[in-house]
């Protein structure tokens, strides 16, 4: 068995006996650069209670605990020091936002081609997007639904046209490449949570980690976003939905991305701006923090909270004077600033 | 002024009545954190807060800490160091791996590294103790302050590769960080007995008390293998 460890790399025999080593450089930078590469394979790093530190010894690459210990650590420091500033993280979280945006671009326009196709064959299916794909890459023809599909019924006295060779081929491995990207797409938003909340566990816990991803993101990066102020911050996002305003007629943004959160979205509309305004200043600090600690701060999800009370209790009812601020607070459902997610 | 050792390293200081946890300062003259300086006898110690370390409320609840000079530890969650700085106090001839996850943080660790001989830092998830099996050795105890919902599971895979026979574990468990709502008392019950119980390690949990007044719903935990028969 061949195992990776700092210093070098060891052959064991079947009893964890030491049979051969090939050590590398004695030199902080080599061993420093080798410690950062990552380590995927479980089959060779040392087995669960290996003695390194004698191993060392055994094979004379140091010759004392001290050497030992001074070494490991300047070579851990120096490692240590390459991997915080080898690209800073948010870039990865940038690209994935926007990966995530370019595959629902891909998959809407997709998905409505196969919501064509497919309604040639299947017109009653009542199923789009994800749903749709999946279950046509799964059966093909409705010919191949089973019994135990609830969608049987429908399957069986459809009015749609036989879906049989070439054509069932074609549109089945259509439907597959969609079911591929949604399948990216989910990867990526587990990497994007993964990282946020490595990167900015504050930022996660007032906005979440997707909202707060793609702040990041807008913003161009953690670091740019923490020195945004707060009235700032409230609006990010939201000319993505002037365009659509000026383009559509869709109603002007009053929120930026921010507004996706539930704490906002469902809120009565009269406490929307108010509450809206608290959120911003929260995710303002949030995001000092992590920039500036790293370590997850409770107190300001608490505080957000108590703030959060204080302005529903404060504003129990729709204010009174009607006709002339109508519009103010938009009338719920259909006002949508910053879109999808 | 008169300095008491409570534990290996470990001294209870009392001045003008009032009493403070303090450790001996491995570099004189440096505080970490903005923490108080204090010389008795000719030796610099460092006070220790408490509120501002799992740890340090675990010595005042009377835990027999089994840090002594010469342990090896690995601390997972080290954070910027306020804690571990006072454990690399505490093994002056021993050794610290630091194991912290967020990038950010690890900046300011590395600043105390630079500045003491005994800590090791290493930037890793402490879910995958595969990713650092190459740098880290066996251990005498593992402190374990990582604030995750999975914190046992962290533990025992980190126990059963690092942990000597004899070792020791030492856990703060969060208890809002596993449920929000529930009851903290039936999270910690529920800790436990996943402890002794879930894994295939077998933790025999030696002792557990709730670190409050200083750290509001967390249990302290220590524990250790259980022999096999
Ligand atoms: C409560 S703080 C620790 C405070 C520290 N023990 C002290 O007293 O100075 C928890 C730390 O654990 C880190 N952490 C959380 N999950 C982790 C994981 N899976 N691996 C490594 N570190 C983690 C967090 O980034 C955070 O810095």
């Amino acid at each position: 068995m061949k195992i990776i460890t700092w210093f070098g790399t060891l052959t064991l025999d079947d009893n964890g006996k030491l049979l051969e080593w090939d050590l590398f450089q004695k030199d902080t930078n080599v061993l420093a650069e080798s410690l950062v590469q990552p380590k995927e394979t479980e089959i060779d790093i040392p087995p669960a209670g290996f003695n390194l530190r004698a191993v060392a010894m055994e094979c004379g690459f140091v010759a004392s605990n001290d050497e030992y210990n001074n070494l490991l650590r300047d070579v851990s420091i120096r490692a240590a020091k390459q991997q915080i500033s080898s690209g800073t993280p948010d870039m990865g979280v940038i690209q994935a936002v926007e990966a995530l945006d370019d595959i629902d671009e891909t998959t809407n326009t997709l998905s409505e081609r196969l919501a064509e196709w497919n309604g040639m064959y299947f017109p009653e299916v009542g199923l789009s997007s994800e749903p749709l794909a999946r279950f046509v890459a799964k059966y093909g023809s409705r010919s191949n639904v089973l019994p135990d599909d609830n969608l049987y019924e429908k399957a069986t006295s459809s009015m749609g046209a036989e879906l049989t060779g070439l054509d069932e081929k074609l549109v089945k491995g259509f439907a597959d490449n969609i079911c591929t990207l949604y399948d990216s797409r989910s990867r990526i938003e587990e990497y994007l949570v993964k990282s946020m909340e490595i990167t900015a566990p504050n930022l996660v816990n007032i906005a979440g980690a997707l909202i707060g991803a793609r702040l990041v993101s807008m913003a161009g990066g953690l670091e740019k976003l923490a020195r945004f102020p707060s009235s700032t911050i409230q609006v990010i996002g939201a000319n993505r939905a002037l365009f659509k305003h000026l383009r559509a007629r869709a109603p002007s943004p009053k929120h930026g991305i921010i507004f996706n959160n539930p704490i906002i979205k469902n809120a009565p509309w009269w406490q929307r701006g108010k509450i809206s305004r608290a959120f911003a200043a929260k995710i303002t600090l949030a995001v000092r923090m992590d920039v500036y600690s790293g370590e997850l701060n409770e107190s300001i999800k608490t505080e957000l909270d108590a703030k959060i009370e204080s302005i529903k209790a404060a504003n129990p009812r729709p204010p009174k004077r009607e006709n002339k601020n109508k519009n103010k607070g938009g009338k719920g459902r259909k006002q949508k600033a910053g879109g999808r997610r | 002024m008169a300095a008491k050792e409570v534990s290996a390293g470990i001294f209870e200081i009392t001045e003008r009545g009032g009493k403070q946890l303090a450790t001996i300062n491995l570099v004189p003259g440096a505080s970490v954190y903005g923490e108080k300086l204090i010389e008795i006898k000719g030796c610099e110690y460092r006070i220790w807060n408490p509120k501002r370390s799992k740890l340090a409320a675990m010595v005042i609840k009377k835990f027999n800490i089994p840090i002594k000079r010469d342990s090896k530890v690995l601390y997972l969650g080290a954070a910027s160091g306020t804690t571990v700085s006072h454990v690399s106090d505490i093994v002056s001839d021993g050794i610290v791996y630091a194991v912290e996850f967020s990038p950010r943080t690890m900046r300011d660790l590395i600043g105390l590294c630079d500045e003491r001989p005994n800590i090791i830092p290493i930037l890793a998830d402490a879910n995958r103790p595969q990713a650092y099996a190459h740098i880290v050795e066996e251990v005498d105890v593992i402190f374990q302050d990582v604030a995750q919902p999975n914190q046992s599971e962290i533990a025992a895979v980190n126990v059963k590769r690092f942990l000597k026979s004899d070792g020791h574990l030492l856990l703060s468990i969060k208890a809002r960080s596993i449920d929000t709502v529930a009851n903290p008392k039936k999270v910690f019950k529920e800790e436990v007995r996943k402890l002794e119980h879930d894994f295939d390690v077998g933790f025999e949990v030696l002792d557990s008390r709730e670190l409050m007044p200083f750290h509001e719903d967390h249990l302290g935990v220590m524990a250790r293998v259980r022999p096999a028969l």
